[in-house]
């Protein structure tokens, strides 16, 4: 491994970077640790079966958000998952020369814009837009169903939230798509080609070869969207209630850390509470990435021959 | 070919097609509403909009961003060197010595910066920085700001590097190179490109992040200020603050705003895409 001395010198003096990188993590989870646990003693589980904000009185319960971030979460990653297929098919299949590189520019451009530009125009456009023609018709024919069962008042809703974040996440799952749909080796295509499939058999074969990447893109697309805060805040209504119905405002976990973390120094358990409720999202988001990472790894070593 | 396989076929391609319109064009919704809206807004305040602070919430029309957004500037430059640093070592030593563990670890950990929500980093630097410091600082939204973008210089530059191929450092060795002289002298040199187009990246993305300085950076709009440990604001950070009060000057002035953001975005982006295209020739 060291062929020299002078490689073990150059090896040696680059572990410092490395060495606080570790550091800064372990310091992390060690800050997030003992910063929950007071909360997680005291409050025990019942911390995360009730949903009660009322520092006043120090009484809490984090289930609200937590289940917002899910709710909203799934949302998300269903609007993404159905927008980023067609256009992942579309760039690689269908468009050619100037225009997929145009296309392909645009999803990149999208992908890296900021979230508060995509919080300012869903909180101004996307909700009102929803409100009047989506949420209302939903809850005006389909009432009966509990998901829309409560009068959109302001538009802000775990709905309008999921949408919102599905939207920014779109151009993340598109490019982990691509990625994947393109390692298809050709061979497969000129099989299906050369039986004389239709584009749309072929597509329809590629994309099952391919339904492991894009599980596997869903759950890096559900820990992204999990953590989304900017857009969450601005859309999600920030209310603290547990109702089956989509339309009503909600808390996700990031919102109410956004907004309630100002104050939390003020009382008691009130910060520890946010840790506590930010530790189960760090624990959720951190397992998808691994695992949807290592899903991604096997597929692409099992699919390239 | 039946008939029907082939209008099927047909329908196939058209909604694919349709539905990827459908899907770029909130994108284009969103440029063009920023742009009317804010366009609207800067005409009206003219020059005074980067030369001025935020005006009280009931007065007339007025005022500007330049609180934020001198606030924004320092506090990303603050973060690029130790991001910049911190990754480029990393991956260095990631590619060098890949089969090392210690590298190997570094990678995992660079990386799993990236799965961390931003909130998160900013409670953590809340409590680790801004508590013993006693005060909301630019310094704070820095450090914050640099472990979010950490990940995303790492894998800019560790693609960089792993994208030379094996005959140069096959050359270097034959020419009696050691490590240190083949990466200070050939690599570096070679991705010299691609590590000024990762920087620009790293400070598009730092520029933009707002989570991540929401309990760090402080939120001081009565001027400018450069003392690092001072607080400061951040123009992401102002719009977020100002499209949620009811106050309908705050609204204008987060229209603008955005604009400017939007505007500074393209202008990284499209510098990427040109640098980014020259290296392919």
């Amino acid at each position: 491994m060291f062929r020299s001395k002078h490689d073990r010198l150059f090896f040696i003096s680059l572990l410092p970077a490395s060495i606080a990188i570790t550091g800064v993590l372990i310091l992390f989870i060690l800050v997030m640790l003992s910063k929950s646990y007071e909360s997680i003693n005291t409050f025990r589980i019942e911390l995360f079966t009730k949903s009660v904000w009322d520092p006043e009185n120090e009484r809490y319960g984090v289930l609200s958000p937590v289940i917002g971030t899910f709710v909203t979460s799934v949302i998300s990653v269903a609007l993404a998952i159905v927008l980023s297929i067609p256009l992942s098919i579309s760039t690689v299949e269908f468009l050619h020369g100037r225009i997929r590189d145009v296309v392909s520019s645009l999803v990149e451009l999208m992908g890296g814009i900021p979230t508060i530009i995509y919080a300012i125009w869903s909180l101004n456009i996307l909700a009102p837009f929803l409100k009047t023609y989506v949420m209302e018709p939903l809850h005006r024919y389909l009432g009966f169903i509990p998901l829309f069962s409560c009068r959109p008042v302001t538009g802000l809703s775990m709905f309008t939230a999921g949408v919102a974040i599905g939207i920014s996440l779109t151009p993340y799952v598109t490019s982990l798509i691509i990625e994947s749909y393109k390692l298809i080796p050709t061979m497969y295509r000129e099989a299906c080609l050369s039986i004389g499939a239709t584009r749309y058999e072929m597509v329809k074969i590629l994309l099952s070869l391919s339904r492991p990447a894009i599980l596997a893109s869903a759950m890096l697309g559900f820990a992204r969207a999990a953590g989304e805060t900017t857009i969450a805040v601005a859309t999600v209504g920030n209310a603290i209630s547990v109702s089956m119905c989509l339309f009503a405002p909600a808390y996700t976990v990031s919102a109410i850390i956004a907004s309630q973390y100002g104050n939390a120094g003020l009382y008691l358990y009130a910060e520890s509470v946010l840790y506590s409720a930010a530790l189960i999202v760090l624990a959720a988001t951190l397992l998808l990435s691994f695992a949807g990472l290592s899903m991604l790894t096997r597929w692409r070593e099992r699919i390239v021959v | 070919m039946s008939r029907w396989r082939y209008l099927k076929d047909r329908i196939f391609v058209g909604a694919v097609l349709l539905t990827s319109i459908l899907t770029l064009a909130p994108l284009f919704h969103m440029i063009a509403t920023i742009v009317v809206n804010g366009a609207q807004v800067l005409a009206i305040y003219g020059l005074r909009f980067f030369t001025e602070t935020p005006p009280p919430p009931i007065s007339g029309a007025g005022g500007g961003i330049a609180p934020a957004l001198v606030g924004s500037i320092l506090v990303t430059l603050l973060s690029l060197p130790l991001s910049v640093s911190l990754a480029l070592l990393a991956a260095i030593l990631s590619t060098e010595f890949p089969r090392n563990p210690i590298s190997r670890l570094a990678d995992t950990f660079s990386r799993s910066f990236a799965s961390i929500p931003t909130i998160i980093v900013s409670m953590v630097v809340y409590t680790v920085v801004v508590v013993p410091m006693g005060s909301f600082s630019a310094l704070a939204g820095a450090v914050a700001l640099s472990l979010i973008s950490l990940p995303y210089a790492y894998t800019a530059f560790s693609t960089a590097l792993r994208s030379i191929p094996h005959t140069y450092r096959e050359a270097a060795y034959a020419v009696g190179m050691n490590r240190l002289q083949t990466v200070a002298r050939v690599f570096i040199p070679i991705v010299k490109r691609a590590v000024v187009v990762g920087i620009l990246i790293t400070f598009a993305r730092a520029m933009g992040e707002t989570a991540a300085l929401l309990f760090t950076a402080g939120r001081y709009r009565a001027g400018v200020s450069l003392d690092i440990r001072a607080a400061t604001d951040a123009v992401p950070l102002m719009i977020f603050d100002f499209i949620t009060t009811p106050f309908k000057v705050y609204h204008e002035i987060a229209w603008g705003a955005t604009l400017v953001l939007l505007l500074i975005y393209l202008a990284i982006f499209i510098a990427v895409k040109t640098a980014v295209r020259e290296v392919r020739l």
